[in-house]
């Protein structure tokens, strides 16, 4: 059985501007101990996927459909006080702007000693010197007299590791990570997301890391699922995904990787911008701004396949994608290659555009830029 | 070292349709403790919150080629200098159609949750909603036809029983070419 099992999920939100379909029919699963990346631009429903398994979603938000099973259990029809026990305890959650979760008037030691007391039952002694230690073990230097500090003494960097510190306190089973480095230097960065995949191992806790970076998702995760416009477009192991992508958003998605020295011109980004969730694009959501959108792509929304046969995707299935190509429904293909290079040490993968470069189809493309923070 | 007025920290753009995020641009209508909505209802029988509120559909051009997508504003208005609200049927407050198919869909979109809902208008308040119908009919879970040439009468109404007798619908023609 899985740790987390997302059957169907649909979330709506009920506005003024119309219906937002911020996500529509998900499903995934992580296995316990496992490092799972949600990846995608602004919009494209990971939030509010981590926000749903941990029923934090909000009137004019509704679930309309779905089941959330965690250790086999429906989250979603739990009482709240069930559900509270699971929030913290079981399941933990780290946001972008998790500095504001610190309270800037209590010591962040003290903090952290709370949620140990509250969710262990520790006294206060034990407690603080679990702190200690947790913070110690997410690298805050000198850990005993950072104890006794304020947020506002800490580095934006120093109040992350004690987020987290905080989040594994509890030892939960899963750890939902939202953009948890987004608001920090790239160097910094890679120290905690290093910090995350050291710790996740040492506690056997699961890791869903939500990120619009590919980049980050490869260091840390073993399977990665690409959304966009609310919907999965591509689940796979991560080598396989940064080998042999299958659909044409995650191979835009790669072409935006910045590498440090590569001085040639960044290849080309994905032009436009997320579609408005309340006016989905008909057919295939993507099809606006994809490279090899055909007539076709307008009229049918492609499912999850396996890309091999067609066959609609299952959950034995490793690799899947969601493109009419696997269905047998381009006249023309994708038009794309990767290649592998050998830098100097690691293995870097190029995508290339194929030589068809637009679309054939009559449709509005958005101006190019887009809500990336990259 | 940034620090956290200078990150990106208290102003999450990760999506913009998490629960937790105040986006002015997309009012919340549904939720109970709007206080205008419990002004205006105290204040106002809902037959004089019909007749304040107006609503109409306009599209720029009245032709288009064939594949061209329409693009049409719903305008609403409230009259009154005071708060109104519209009680509606569920918390879809309001829908435009491609002669009187719901979104162009023949395929329903939506289960929305066993609820009514309130449309909320301040005192002398216009909205305005930038729409575009592409074209196409949805007519399967997912498939999609496109529409033929001919006239189509594009349609925005209130939630609510007998918009049109009520005066809370508008409608307009566009033509689609056959070149
Ligand atoms: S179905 Fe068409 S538009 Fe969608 S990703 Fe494949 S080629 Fe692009």
């Amino acid at each position: 059985m899985s740790l987390l099992e997302v059957n169907d999920l649909t979330v709506k939100f009920y506005t003024e501007e119309g219906v937002v379909n911020a996500v529509d029919n998900l499903s995934f699963s992580i296995d316990r101990g496992e490092k799972f990346g949600v990846v995608g631009e602004s919009g494209a429903g990971k939030s509010v996927t981590a926000l749903s398994v941990m029923r934090l979603i909000e009137s004019p938000g509704h679930i309309e459909s779905g089941e959330v099973l965690f250790n086999g259990e429906n989250l979603l029809e739990m009482s709240d006080e069930e559900i509270r026990s699971i929030r913290g305890n079981e399941i933990a959650m780290v946001f972008q702007d998790a500095q504001t979760a610190l309270n800037p008037v209590y010591t962040v030691g003290e903090q952290i000693s709370e949620t140990i007391r509250h969710h262990l039952g520790y006294d206060e002694t034990e407690a603080k010197e679990r702190s200690i230690q947790l913070l110690d073990t997410v690298g805050i230097p000198d850990a005993e007299s950072r104890f006794s500090d304020y947020p506002h003494e800490f580095s934006g960097g120093m109040q992350q590791r004690a987020i987290i510190a905080m989040a594994l306190s509890c030892d939960p089973d899963l750890l939902i990570c939202d953009e948890p480095t987004t608001a920090l230097d790239v160097t910094i960065e890679t120290k905690i997301l290093q910090e995350i995949e050291t710790l996740a191992d040492e506690f056997d806790t699961a890791i869903q890391l939500i990120t619009h970076d590919l980049g980050v998702v490869a260091d840390v995760c073993d399977r990665v699922m690409v959304m966009y416009a609310g919907k999965p477009v591509e689940k796979a192991p991560v080598e396989e995904l940064y080998y042999d992508p299958k659909h044409p958003y995650t191979v835009g998605l790669m072409s935006s990787i910045p590498r440090i020295g590569d001085e040639r011109e960044r290849l080309q980004t994905i032009p436009g911008t997320m579609p408005d969730l309340v006016d989905l694009p008909s057919g295939c959501s993507f099809h606006p701004r994809c490279p090899y959108a055909e007539e076709s792509c307008t009229r049918s929304e492609p499912a999850l396949v396996d890309p091999e046969t067609g066959a609609v995707a299952t959950d034995d299935d490793e690799h899947v994608a969601a493109c009419l190509e696997y269905t047998g429904e381009l006249t023309d293909g994708l038009g794309y290659e990767v290649t592998v290079r050998d830098s100097s040490d690691d293995a870097e993968v190029e995508t290339v555009a194929g030589a068809k470069a637009s679309s054939a189809v009559d449709t509005d493309v958005p101006d190019a830029g887009g809500d990336r923070r990259d | 070292m940034r620090r956290i007025y200078e990150s990106d920290a208290l102003h999450r753009d990760d999506d913009p349709h998490t629960p937790n995020e105040k986006d002015t641009s997309r009012r919340v209508q549904a939720v109970r403790w709007v206080n205008s909505t419990l002004l205006s209802r105290l204040l106002l029988p809902t037959g004089i919150a019909y007749r304040a509120v107006s609503v109409d559909i306009s599209t720029p051009n009245d032709e288009f080629a064939p594949g061209e997508s329409v693009p049409f504003v719903v305008t609403m208005k409230n009259s009154l200098p005071t708060p109104v609200t519209i009680p509606t049927e569920s918390l879809v407050l309001w829908t435009w159609t491609v002669d009187g198919v719901p979104e162009a869909s023949h395929v329903p979109l939506r289960d929305p949750p066993d609820e009514r809902g309130a449309f909320v208008f301040d005192r002398g308040e216009r909205k305005q909603f930038h729409k575009r119908w592409d074209q196409r009919f949805k007519v399967g879970n997912d498939e999609w036809e496109a529409a033929d040439p001919g006239t189509y009468t594009l349609g925005a109404e209130f939630n609510v029983p007998a918009a049109d007798e009520k005066g809370l619908s508008s409608e307009t023609i566009v033509e689609i070419r056959s070149d």
